[in-house]
């Protein structure tokens, strides 16, 4: 039994400490330092102040809240702990005053001691805070098929607007339920406001607050819900914005078309090359009538005049070589075929710009001979004169025309001058054995020229002819030039059939010259001119009606223009049976280069007298 | 060619522009003034001349709010300052109702005289505190160019006032004891040398209250006189 006092005592000796230290707790001391969180007036006609207090120190601690008006040194308490809650002090309407410096401080006290808060300074003025506006509605309505919502809503009760003595300002806000984020709207001093901006349908949620112009913002008023049914949006403003934009791009493309329509109108439309020929007529065309189409592209002066276009015309000057007996077996041994392939190749060259000047079938230049030429010529012309006379019938030409390419040498210009007979002849001759009766022709003739004794002599002499004035390419003298004429070739085709030599009066050789090819490879000579001759007038010139179809060139005569003789250049060469040629005219002058489209025949004394 | 297309084209469009907006945009007819009869027209017009004095009182109260907040960053006055407590406005002489009953158990008139000294008792400080911040080189121009405007617009302020004032007495709302010019109270304000020894920072805080006080003043006016716009 004494053991067990004996424990118990020594228990209790040992229990006894912690329960003293138990009950004591910490050590007592003064309290902690409150902190004045802060001071509100919902109307600018109360205000109210919150402390935080620190720690009590252990014992029960009392706050107390004293303040001083500015200008006064009187010190007050608050008149008020509890009807703002705990830890808090309510000024009401008697100890407010405004425009009035509050200096307030809290104290805490205890047994111990007491703790002074930091004093605080505060004009009523510039902490107010009012309360969240009241009897928030919402009411949808509708504008023109579109929902919009009508917020309306009342100054908190506290706060007196209509005496002016707060003036506050409003702020809503408005959501989808399912949002997350609000979408505001100031309202300013008014009491209502619309929304209508409205996305879609469903449900709307909007608060609503308010503020004095210099203040705090109040608390969010309760959420006030409204439906607002599901309509399509169709805005105005994006169809305005659509036409705007493509009102613009369309005005830009058009002016970036119009800055290139010529570039345009080239790409779209290129520029059709239109025929080239002079007197050929569109309108002719369309209308179908052949004959007017074909008589309209005889150009009236064409070829255009000498002084114009002289330097242009391929003057080509169909040499007619009057060989001797050697130079003719030559010639027929081994010409035909170079002469054939060239004349091909010369016919395949469509090609009328060469100058005639550079051509080697061009005569020699007359310097030399050009007295002893006129001298012999004389005796020529007479007998030009008779063939001229005799010519009755038309003569057709068949001329190959060479190029400038061919090399020099003998003439490959075959001015072999048909009679009508190869026309009557049946069939279509080629163009070889045509040729070979060309040639078989200008043998025939020339050796009829060289068969003469003086006509030979003649010839020789003529045959170093020269060029006329216009030509201007000096080719080495010829010894086998070839002159014909036409009355010549049409006496001989006349009287018999293309073969062997025969003897022909006397008829003279004269130069051709070619006056031009132009597009349908119709040749058109001129006659070069000679000095010896005098032009005749009206009835002089032979002027090239057309080519055939077989190449040949069909001549006719025309009366001479310069002399006031009506130019009949329309007939149809088939009725012109009074046509002649001439088989020399001589054109002294400039009247040489001016015939267009006449064959002149007279020009070979010029050459050769 | 090309510059003169451009500028046919952007004439056009732009002339083409203008028409289609102009012809969407709806325009805002003004509401015609004095469309009543001659009493109507007279209150609308007292009333418009509440509202643009109060919108001027309004501004005056803003800018010397802003200034005063640059003062205190400036100056960093510490909240243990004495002499905060102790400071004096040169116009506390002046007797302003202090709450909301006082000034609406104020009279009219007295309420109008109150508004005109204050107004006349802050126009020489207000001038002498701009030339202050204009010498001071611790201050930006900004804040000068704040100082001047305070000035101006109180005297504006002063002048809109005397108006208001002047209409009332006119229409009988206010009988023709109003008279700012000739109070003794206000000439002892303005001339007393009481604010020269206050220093700038405690000018810019009396001012920036007395604003205030105007503008309520001429807010519970308005509506005491006209109720029956905004209030």
């Amino acid at each position: 039994m004494r053991n067990v006092f004996e424990v118990m005592l020594l228990l209790l000796l040992l229990l006894l400490p912690l329960v003293t230290a138990h009950a004591g707790g910490q050590p007592n001391s003064p309290p902690g330092k409150p902190v004045l969180t802060s001071c509100r007036s919902p109307e600018k006609e109360t205000f109210t102040c919150w402390w935080k207090p620190g720690s009590d120190g252990g014992l029960s601690t009392k706050h107390s809240l004293f303040y001083r008006k500015e200008s006064s040194d009187a010190v007050h308490e608050c008149p008020d702990y509890r009807t703002a809650g705990e830890n808090s002090c309510f000024f009401n309407k008697n100890n407010t005053a405004i425009w009035v410096n509050y200096n307030i401080t809290v104290v805490a006290t205890n047994s111990l001691g007491s703790a002074y808060s930091d004093p605080v300074e505060v004009d009523v003025v510039y902490i107010v805070q009012p309360n969240p506006p009241e009897n928030v509605t919402v009411s949808v309505m509708e504008d023109k098929g579109w929902p919009f919502l009508r917020v309306s809503w009342e100054p908190p009760r506290k706060a007196d607007t209509r005496s002016g003595w707060i003036t506050l300002v409003y702020e809503l806000r408005v959501k989808l339920k399912e949002e997350d984020d609000w979408e505001t709207h100031l309202a300013g001093q008014q009491k209502m406001f619309n929304i209508l901006s409205l996305p879609s349908g469903g449900e709307y949620q909007v608060e609503v607050r308010c503020r004095p112009d210099h203040g705090f913002w109040s608390e969010w008023s309760s959420t006030s819900k409204a439906n607002v049914p599901h309509h399509f949006r169709r805005d105005n403003s994006t169809w305005i914005l659509m036409t705007v934009f493509f009102a613009f791009t369309f005005l830009i493309v058009a002016w970036l078309l119009h800055l290139n329509r010529h570039n345009l109108k080239r790409c779209i439309l290129p520029p059709v090359p239109g025929p080239k020929i002079k007197g050929f007529d569109k309108k002719l065309l369309k209308s179908g009538k052949s004959n007017e189409i074909f008589s309209a592209l005889v150009v009236p002066d064409y070829p255009s005049t000498p002084s114009s276009n002289y330097e242009d015309l391929l003057v080509d000057y169909l040499e007619v070589y009057v060989p001797t007996e050697r130079e003719l077996q030559l010639e027929e041994s081994k010409d035909p075929h170079d002469d054939r392939l060239k004349s091909d190749s010369s016919t395949s060259d469509s090609d009328s710009g060469r100058g005639s000047c550079d051509s080697h079938t061009l005569l020699v230049d007359k310097e030399a001979k050009e007295e002893a030429r006129q001298a012999e010529c004389g005796q020529t012309r007479t007998e030009v004169q008779r063939s001229l006379k005799d010519w009755d019938a038309l003569t057709y030409a068949q001329i190959d025309m060479v190029g400038r390419d061919v090399p020099s040498g003998r003439v490959k210009t075959w001015p072999s001058l048909y009679s009508p007979l190869p026309r009557h002849s049946s069939g279509p001759l080629d163009q070889q054995s045509s040729l070979q009766m060309a040639k078989q022709h200008s043998l025939s003739t020339s050796s009829f020229l060289a068969q003469e004794a003086s006509g030979e002599s003649y010839w020789d002499v003529c045959s170093h002819g020269e060029l006329p004035r216009p030509l201007r390419a000096k080719t080495p003298p010829h010894r086998g030039l070839r002159a014909r004429s036409d009355a010549d070739v049409s006496g001989a085709g006349l009287k018999r059939a293309p073969a062997g030599p025969r003897s022909l009066a006397p008829h003279t050789s004269e130069y051709v010259e070619v006056q031009r090819v132009n597009n349908k490879d119709v040749v058109l000579l001129q006659p070069v001119v000679t000095g010896c001759y005098q032009a005749l007038p009206g009835e002089v010139y032979s002027k090239v009606k057309r080519v055939d179809s077989d190449n040949i060139l069909l001549l006719q005569r025309e009366a001479r223009e310069e002399d006031g003789y009506p130019g009949a250049e329309q007939e149809n060469t088939t009725q012109k049976a009074s046509a002649c040629v001439y088989a020399a005219v001589l054109v002294q002058d400039q009247m040489a280069p001016m015939v267009n489209g006449y064959v002149d025949t007279a020009t070979m004394c010029t050459l050769t007298c | 060619m090309m510059h003169g297309t451009i500028r046919s084209v952007s004439c056009v469009w732009v002339v083409w522009v203008c028409l289609f907006f102009c012809s969407s945009v709806t325009m805002v007819g003004a509401a015609p003034i004095c469309a009543n009869a001659q009493g109507g027209c007279h209150v609308l017009s007292l009333a418009n001349l509440f509202d643009r004095v109060i919108q001027h009182s309004a501004r005056t109260h803003g800018i010397s709010n802003n200034l005063h907040t640059e003062f205190e960053q400036y100056f960093m006055p510490s909240k243990n300052h004495i002499g905060r407590v102790s400071r004096n406005c040169h116009t506390s002489s002046i007797l302003t109702p202090n709450g909301k009953d006082n000034a609406q158990r104020m009279a009219r008139e007295e309420l109008t005289e109150v508004i005109l000294k204050l107004l006349v008792a802050w126009r020489d400080p207000l001038w002498h505190f701009h030339q202050s911040m204009a010498h001071h080189h611790d201050f930006n121009n900004f804040s000068s160019n704040k100082a001047l405007e305070m000035s101006n617009m109180v005297h504006e302020l002063h002048k809109g006032v005397e108006k208001v004032a002047e209409k009332m007495q006119v229409l009988g709302i206010i009988s023709n004891t109003v008279s700012s010019l000739v109070s003794p109270e206000a000439l002892l304000a303005s001339d007393s040398s009481e604010w020269r020894p206050m220093r700038d920072y405690d000018l810019l805080y009396c001012f920036r209250r007395d604003s205030n006080k105007v503008q309520n003043y001429l807010k519970i006016l308005k509506c005491r006189i006209i109720p029956e716009h905004g209030c």
